[in-house]
């Protein structure tokens, strides 16, 4: 009989170890020496997901603490994580970084596959007015690739998943489908009326 | 010299030296000076250089790039603090000759150096196989075990019968969120629910479509609320309300006919009337009418299974089996 005994662990502290939620554009000639959060801001950049956030990754000597709440852990059957994007070869780093970053975590992987790829064709007039005889053709190309765990609790999840988020590379889209497992609910157990078969009102 | 004549070109003219100062002649080329304060020569073949006084003292001297930084780089360096976030390719900070670009004809592609195609597309420097397990080890504390008593699907599906599914949508663009985040899928197979002939009927009649027959999955699929949350509530109240309302018997379900019925039940049908009519005008029973003649031939194991060849080709529909398992009932309640 198993029961699920994992506990939730809080995440905040990972924010910390990766560098927190900043506002920060990636300075290209300096390293943050130390200090994760460099306070200067260039505008007021919308709190765009992961593609615009490349935070060091610098660890800080002091442990973060991890808080265990009582709340049992949601567990799931399977994630899968597909990125779409333009350039296969960005793509193919990318699984590597993932399937590795699954392992080190010990993180069962079920398959990585590689769906075929979209292209998008459009023929457009060439000239802005007449010449309708000349026209360019362009063509955009989508390619996908997917990740699948499985048998992953909530709390490896979340960190896996926003480690895996936040070093999105530009250009890149990602879904995640997952999917819970749940025991029956207690009130679905046993129909409400075995006792009174001609009730009226139902009640939850 | 603004005439009628031709125009000319001016040429170095050894004035300027004492007017201004960081004017020098270059040899050769009497169309051109050269500048001290900024170290490059130019054209006066269109006049003196008094345009030019826009550089005198204006501009500092433009200073010697030092070596690259790849000269200096030990070989066990640790190659985490040299990229330890994501940015652009830095030719002078990568130790590896990389090259990227189309080459043209006869030659090879671009070096490194002052190379944009290396410099737009995205990088993983700073994701090496060093850097991955730095971060996974102070990841780790975060992670929790999956319990090692449901290592398999089926103990996984007996103890947690319900799945819930959502998406997730990560992309770039003017907003983080994705309304199609707040759909949620539950799947459930009725075999697990508690629910008797009558309640699995009825279930079924309520649920119409999202009840799938071959694997016995009933899919509920809420969308109808704008937050995630919301939707799962919404889901486990259907459910709830499905379950209790499959139990309940209304009055106006005494009037269920037979186009009503999921299954071909042979009992008070025209196939059974239309036997029996057959085998009492054949007289096979022998003597005597009424309820025992009738009892004595259902009885019979040609009429029984009879009953189940017109059951199975009713409810399956005609395979060959079915109709073959017919015929040999035919062949047998008549004797042929």
């Amino acid at each position: 009989m198993a029961a699920p005994t994992t506990l939730r662990r809080e995440l905040l502290p990972l924010a910390r170890i990766l560098g927190g939620i900043s506002h920060l554009k990636p300075r290209s000639l300096t390293v943050c020496s130390g200090h994760r959060k460099c306070s200067v801001t260039w505008s007021h950049l919308p709190l765009t997901p992961s593609t615009s956030f490349h935070t060091a990754v610098f660890l800080s000597s002091t442990p973060s603490a991890i808080t265990v709440t009582e709340e049992p852990d949601t567990l799931f059957q399977k994630v899968l994580v597909s990125v779409k994007g333009h350039d296969s070869t960005v793509l193919d780093s990318y699984e590597f970084f993932a399937t590795m970053a699954a392992k080190e975590l010990g993180i069962t992987i079920g398959k990585v596959f590689e769906p075929p790829k979209d292209i998008e064709r459009m023929t457009l007039l060439k000239s802005v007015h007449i010449f309708k005889k000349h026209r360019v053709q362009y063509e955009m190309r989508t390619h996908y690739r997917c990740i699948e765990l499985s048998h992953i609790t909530g709390s490896t999840a979340k960190v896996y998943l926003e480690y895996i988020q936040r070093n999105l590379p530009e250009g890149v889209a990602m879904e995640v489908k997952k999917t819970a497992m749940e025991k029956v609910p207690a009130h679905i157990l046993k129909p409400l009326w075995e006792d009174v078969p001609t009730e009226d009102k139902p009640s939850q | 010299m603004e005439s009628t004549a031709k125009k000319r070109r001016c040429s170095f003219n050894k004035d300027w030296e004492t007017t201004y100062h960081w004017v020098k002649p270059v040899q050769g080329d009497s169309q051109r000076v050269f500048c001290e304060v900024c170290q490059s020569s130019f054209s006066v073949s269109h006049g003196a250089p008094e345009r030019s006084g826009r550089e005198f003292g204006s501009r500092k001297p433009r200073r010697e790039e030092g070596e690259p930084r790849t000269e200096k780089m030990p070989l066990d360096q640790d190659w985490t603090a040299v990229y330890p976030a994501a940015t652009p390719f830095r030719a002078g900070s990568v130790p590896l000759p990389v090259r990227m670009g189309y080459p043209m004809k006869g030659g090879v592609p671009p070096e490194k150096k002052g190379n944009l195609e290396l410099i737009k597309i995205p990088n993983f420097l700073h994701l090496t196989p060093a850097a991955i397990k730095k971060h996974c080890e102070a990841l780790k504390p975060f992670c929790t075990e999956w319990p090692s008593a449901l290592d398999t699907d089926a103990k996984c599906d007996e103890h947690f019968p319900i799945k819930v599914e959502c998406t997730d949508y990560v992309s770039s663009g003017l907003s983080v969120r994705n309304p199609s985040a707040r759909i949620v899928q539950l799947k459930v197979k009725l075999s697990i629910l508690n629910l008797d002939d009558h309640a699995r009927k009825k279930m079924l009649k309520l649920v119409g479509e999202r009840y799938c027959k071959d694997t016995d999955v009933l899919t509920i699929t809420t969308d109808s609320c704008p937050l995630r949350q919301q939707n799962y509530d919404y889901a486990q109240y259907l459910l709830t309300v499905l379950y209790h309302e499959s139990w309940k018997t209304e009055a106006w379900e005494a009037e269920k006919t037979v186009a009503d019925m999921e299954e071909y039940s042979w009992e008070g049908s025209p196939s059974q009337k239309n036997i029996m009519d057959m085998l009492l005008r054949m007289k096979v029973a022998g003597e005597g009418e009424g309820e025992e003649v009738q009892e004595q031939l259902l009885a019979r194991s040609e009429v029984q299974e009879y009953k189940d060849s017109v059951t199975r080709l009713k409810n399956e529909g005609d395979n060959e089996s079915s109709v073959l398992q017919y015929k040999e009932a035919v062949k047998k309640v008549f004797n042929l």
